[in-house]
């Protein structure tokens, strides 16, 4: 059999696994002979396996724009990278060294600015750069560790050396899924480790952990920890939500947040709890919209203030970016001198920094085979290829670089070590960067025997990122002995899934996620009962149907208060233009496609509280109701027959989303209720209020049962045709069948009393008054003298309906009031 | 000189705002020319919290929490400013005596000089003023010939920008850039201020954005009217071995007596007088009110 490496050949001067001569080096001995004796079937069902198991986990990143949509798989490369414990040594050393050096330049550049007064470190590159945080200066306290975690982008250059390619100070991406790639090469790859003793990753993640508690003030005995993410569509959110849960911190975005008086709180639906440390995924100057960027939606005003009053305690620090510097490369050996009387122990990548007379023309006269990168990352495009850029873009970039020199730096292309991963043809070598992460341990820091390994997706691409495709490998430390097992210490199990510490905005969006549901559904079916019944037009009489028809017609306009509408006498005549546009155009506020869109909000902020089935039915409905939607010209019959699948897909939807909620549930009822009675009361209204003639009444009443699903119910029960009086009792006065609007009104009662401010309380909280009053005034109605019609209109019975629409939508507001916004706590 | 000042900034919301976080910036400095005789800041609706500091310029902030419902915010300053006008007529005397030319500035702004740490802030571009084009660099360069007084060549700017550019309010707002303000030649004070500050980065001279009030008197024998006046501002240039020289091209002055430092920054949005953030979906308005009267 041939080897599996046959025709493997190193791309570049170095190669991981090979030597110059095509030996294996040892550190790599057991893998390789492992890997070749596995062969390449195997070794693919063992991909599809890892495949498997991270699809089954949810690991995945957004790509921007992506047409693919959000949520692409996350790849891990089946053979790991591996680095001889003895070289790691080095190479840890050399990261401590450097983060220690990077914590001092921090608290030195945001407070006394030796480096600057002293020469060591050149103003522009610190003013120049757009993460110098001037709110944030005099504010980073020097008498403790500032940088509490530190990530290094590292590549082996020709030298075979290990070099420094990036920093990363400001709140480092990568390590949920180095952690998720280690379990899945544990699973998938048991025999490997079998063959090599590596260290593991356990003694870092609980450094990580104590860090994370030691960094509270000892203000509290149960201190609040949170996780500050942008949200759902950032591209690493699924990071956010695992490392929140993997480390016991409460996963929350800006605006869960509110700051008052030199304080952070969450808002939870118990109400407001002081947060104490701050996790932060959010780049620095999106923290505060009052001090930092004023457009920021990400972050929390009173964020700075906090940071004054040493109140809250963040890892990392405002500010932190600033270190994020091409620009600072040129100066580190000074700086490391200056600081720690040391060299710099590992190499960084050649870096001639523009702000320099002497240097700016080195870089411009060699612009076609440097990599030129901005200082900081700033808006648009920071990174230019010298020999990509064609004689205008260069030109361009030349005029760029004289006008700010300082914004610059040009660095030399390297061609870094390859290492062989399993591609569609075989084994192929592929260009690899390293993401290392350290954490401030109480003495120095303490770095992670392992890391995220990103591949270039093709054998000479240059780019390796996530965003850019390719893929990822788990990074081994071989070689000694002293390998335990993997002893992780589980965080305080995290308090989160209790009902009073569900944050205010997953509240928030549990609530309409109910209403928005349940709104979906019940225009759906009204849509297609006004369909149905202008493609039966000419089925009877025309003048009664079309009398019957209009008012269907009116009931939609009104359900979904996609006024004028049909309220516009005109539109009538143009009826399935309309109803096809009540029900595609998500430009129209209340039409199904608007509907459609809110909650799909909704269902991305409560999305890590779901199975991953139900993100799956709700991709499918998405794309498919968009697809039915898009369709020009369809008829009346596919249209029908789309709202009549998407109606199954949103039966389903709510069925795993009813099993897999588990506190949050309540919510979600809650706006559920409140929706089912503000929509009946809306089609009582516009179908049970005007006075018909009674033919045309018989249709109406029949619609308005079919609408509701309860014609069915109305013949068992009654027996009889259709009479208003009855269809009145069934449908808002029969407090025994479950979809009347009192069965309804009586259930959110119940529900409502199960919320924090409700149970144990002595009185009615002001949300449940509301309520309560509505269910009173409808217990209380009876008597048809009511339904005589004044004209057309039977405006007693309609005026009660309206004051009971407005009383539920009095009880949402409360509801958002006490547990969503908490201003007034 | 003393002035009293009156400073009155209003938000004026759409929808009932029940929690909102403001900055006040509306605290006049103190600088060797200008003393704070008394100060107070009223609020209406009343802040639940005060939060007084120092910004990273210098500037006195107030952070101001208000958490009564309300439809307007009112912040009015209340100021009483004592102005050393012979002193300052001094420093201006100095200035203009000072012989380093335009290309000993540039040479001494390029050396790495721990004294010009905090001067080399003002070298480069800030939000508002993110850079200029090549004709406004161009536009200044005539006046900064390289052997001439770097002073006498500020001076000419000012002039010629106001020669050149018309004021005219209701063109531009705060957020026009300045390579429009350029084009049209027209605008009001703050246009002009960002104008001038960025021409002079563009030289390679740290400019700072400075604002404050000027006091205007009404047509003789005219009555002056209770808030006829308006918040105004100029550029400041730093000239070597001098220090930050203040010109007012709006009206082709140096500030002397007649001007009021309220602040200074890299350019507006350092400086804005009042800023808010309120969690509402409507729009908000802003109305300023301001007096400026001579106590003698």
């Amino acid at each position: 059999m041939a080897s599996l490496f046959e025709g493997y050949e190193a791309l570049s001067r170095y190669d991981e696994m090979f030597d110059a001569a095509h030996q294996v080096r040892s550190h790599w001995q057991g893998v390789h002979r492992l890997l070749d004796s596995l062969g390449s079937e195997a070794l693919r069902a063992r991909q599809s396996d890892i495949d498997w198991r991270l699809e089954e986990n949810g690991v995945t990143y957004n790509v921007y724009n992506d047409p693919e949509g959000l949520n692409r798989p996350w790849r891990l490369d089946p053979i790991p990278f591996i680095i001889d414990a003895d070289e790691w040594r080095g190479i840890e050393a050399g990261l401590k060294q450097r983060a220690l050096l990077l914590d001092l330049l921090l608290k030195d550049l945001y407070g006394a600015q030796r480096v600057l007064k002293e020469g060591v470190v050149p103003p522009e590159v610190i003013f120049g750069h757009s993460g110098f945080i001037r709110s944030a200066f005099g504010h980073i306290d020097s008498s403790v560790a500032a940088l509490r975690i530190y990530a290094a982008d590292m590549a082996r250059g020709p030298d075979g050396k290990m070099w420094i390619i990036n920093d990363r100070t400001q709140a480092p991406s990568g390590l949920g899924y180095a952690i998720e790639n280690r379990l899945a090469m544990n699973g998938a790859m048991a025999e490997l480790l079998g063959e090599v003793h590596i260290h593991r990753i356990s003694g870092f993640l609980n450094a990580f952990g104590t860090m994370l508690r030691d960094l509270a003030p000892s203000r509290s005995d149960n201190p609040l920890h949170v996780l500050l993410s942008p949200g759902p569509y950032n591209e690493t959110y699924f990071e956010h939500a695992y490392l929140s849960s993997f480390l016991g911190l409460t996963l929350v975005q800006g605006q869960d947040l509110l700051g008052k008086d030199g304080k952070i709180y969450l808002r939870s639906l118990g109400g407001l709890r002081r947060v104490d440390t701050m996790l932060r995924r959010v780049d620095d100057s999106f923290c505060d919209p009052l001090e930092l960027r004023s457009d920021s939606r990400l972050g929390v005003a009173g964020l700075m203030h906090a940071v004054r009053e040493r109140s809250i305690a963040m890892a990392n620090p405002i500010g932190s970016g600033l270190l994020e510097n091409a620009g600072l490369n040129p100066f580190m050996g000074a700086t490391a001198k200056f600081f720690l009387g040391e060299e710099l122990l590992l190499p960084q990548i050649a870096t001639w920094w523009c702000g320099q007379r002497k240097e700016r023309d080195f870089v411009l006269e060699n612009l076609s085979t440097l990599i030129i990168k901005r200082i900081d990352r700033g808006e648009g495009k920071h990174t230019f290829i010298g020999a990509q850029l064609s004689q205008a873009e260069r030109l361009q970039l030349r005029a760029m670089i004289l006008e700010h020199p300082y914004r610059y730096t040009g660095q030399e292309q390297v061609t870094f070590s390859t290492t062989p991963a399993l591609g569609e043809g075989g084994i192929v070598p592929r260009k690899a960067i390293i993401r290392s992460f350290g954490v401030r341990a109480e003495e120095g820091y303490a770095i992670m025997p392992g890391g995220l390994v990103r591949v270039g997706s093709q054998t000479d691409s240059l780019i390796v990122s996530g965003q850019s495709g390719g893929g990822s490998k788990d990074l081994w430390i071989a070689g000694t002995s002293e390998s335990t097992q993997e002893h992780y210490i589980p965080p305080i199990v995290s308090t989160a899934d209790h009902l009073e510490h569900i944050p205010s905005l997953r509240a928030e969006n549990l609530f309409w996620l109910g209403r928005y549901l349940t709104r979906s559904i019940i225009t759906a079916r009204m849509i297609r009962t006004a369909l149905k019944l202008s493609a039966n037009l000419y089925r009877s009489e025309q003048r009664f149907s079309e009398n019957a028809q209009s008012a269907i017609n009116r009931a939609l306009t009104h359900l979904t208060m996609t006024y004028p509408g049909f309220l516009d006498p005109l539109t009538q005549r143009q009826s399935l233009g309309e109803i096809r546009s009540v029900a595609t155009d998500a430009r129209r506020l209340g039409s199904l496609a608007h509907t459609l869109t809110m909650l799909s909000n909704a269902n991305a902020g409560v999305k890590n509280l779901l199975t991953l089935e139900g993100w799956r039915i709700f991709d499918r409905l998405e794309r498919d109701f968009g697809l039915f939607s898009r369709a020009k010209n369809s008829s009346s019959r596919s249209l029908a027959n789309g709202l009549e699948q998407l109606v199954t897909q949103l039966m389903a939807y709510r069925q795993l989303i009813e099993e897999s909620l588990f506190e949050g549930l309540l919510l979600y009822r809650i706006g559920e209720r409140i929706e089912r009675g503000l929509l009946v009361v809306s089609k009582a209204r516009a179908l049970l209020c005007s006075a018909l003639e009674s033919q045309v009444q018989n249709e109406v009443l029949e619609n308005m049962l079919l609408s509701c699903e309860s014609l069915n119910a109305y013949r068992a029960h009654y027996k009889t045709v259709l009479r208003l009086e009855n269809v009145i009792e069934l449908m808002l006065l029969d407090i025994r069948f479950p979809k009347s609007l009192i069965y309804e009104l009586s259930e959110l009662q119940a529900l409502l009393q199960r919320l924090p401010k409700s149970r144990d309380a002595r009185y009615l909280s002001r949300y449940e008054e509301s309520v309560f009053a509505a269910f009173s005034k409808l217990r209380l109605y009876h008597g048809t003298k009511t339904l005589e019609a004044v004209g057309d209109v039977r405006m007693e019975f309609d005026a009660l309906l309206g004051e009971i629409g407005a009383l539920l939508a009095a009880c949402s507001n409360e509801l958002g009031k006490t547990y969503f916004a908490h201003y007034d706590e | 000189m003393t002035y009293q000042i009156y400073h009155k900034s209003t938000f004026y919301y759409q929808q009932l705002v029940t929690f909102s976080h403001n900055l006040a910036r509306l605290k006049p400095r103190e600088t060797p020319f200008q003393k704070l005789a008394s100060w107070r800041l009223e609020v209406a609706p009343e802040a639940a919290m005060r939060e007084c500091f120092d910004d990273y310029f210098g500037n006195a902030i107030t952070h101001l929490l208000v958490r009564e419902a309300h439809t307007a915010l009112e912040v009015t300053a209340h100021s009483q400013v004592t102005i050393d006008s012979s002193a300052l007529q001094a420093y201006y005397d100095t200035a203009r005596a000072h012989p380093l030319s335009v290309a000993e500035a540039l040479t001494r702004l390029g050396v790495n000089d721990p004294a010009l740490i905090d001067i080399k802030q003002y070298l480069f571009p800030s939000v508002m003023v993110p850079g200029a084009g090549e004709a406004i660099r161009l536009f200044a360069l005539e006046s900064f010939i390289s052997q001439r007084p770097l002073f006498e060549a500020a001076m000419e700017l000012m002039e010629r920008i106001f020669e050149e550019f018309t004021f005219e309010s209701g063109f531009s707002d705060i957020s026009t850039p300045v390579e429009e303000v350029f084009e049209a030649r027209k605008g009001v004070c703050q246009d002009f201020a960002h104008l001038a500050i960025a021409a002079l980065r563009a030289l390679g001279f740290a400019a700072r954005y400075v604002s404050g009030y000027i006091e205007t008197t009404p047509p003789e024998g005219e009555e002056k009217l209770f808030g006829a006046d308006a918040s105004h501002a100029w550029f400041s240039l730093y000239i070597p071995d001098v220090g930050w020289v203040d010109f007012d091209p709006t009206n082709n002055l140096l500030p002397l007596e007649k001007h009021i430092v309220l602040g200074w920054g890299r350019d507006y949005a350092d400086v804005a007088p009042l800023q808010g953030v309120v969690r509402s979906s409507g729009e908000s308005s802003v109305g300023v009110m301001v007096d400026v009267r001579s106590l003698e």
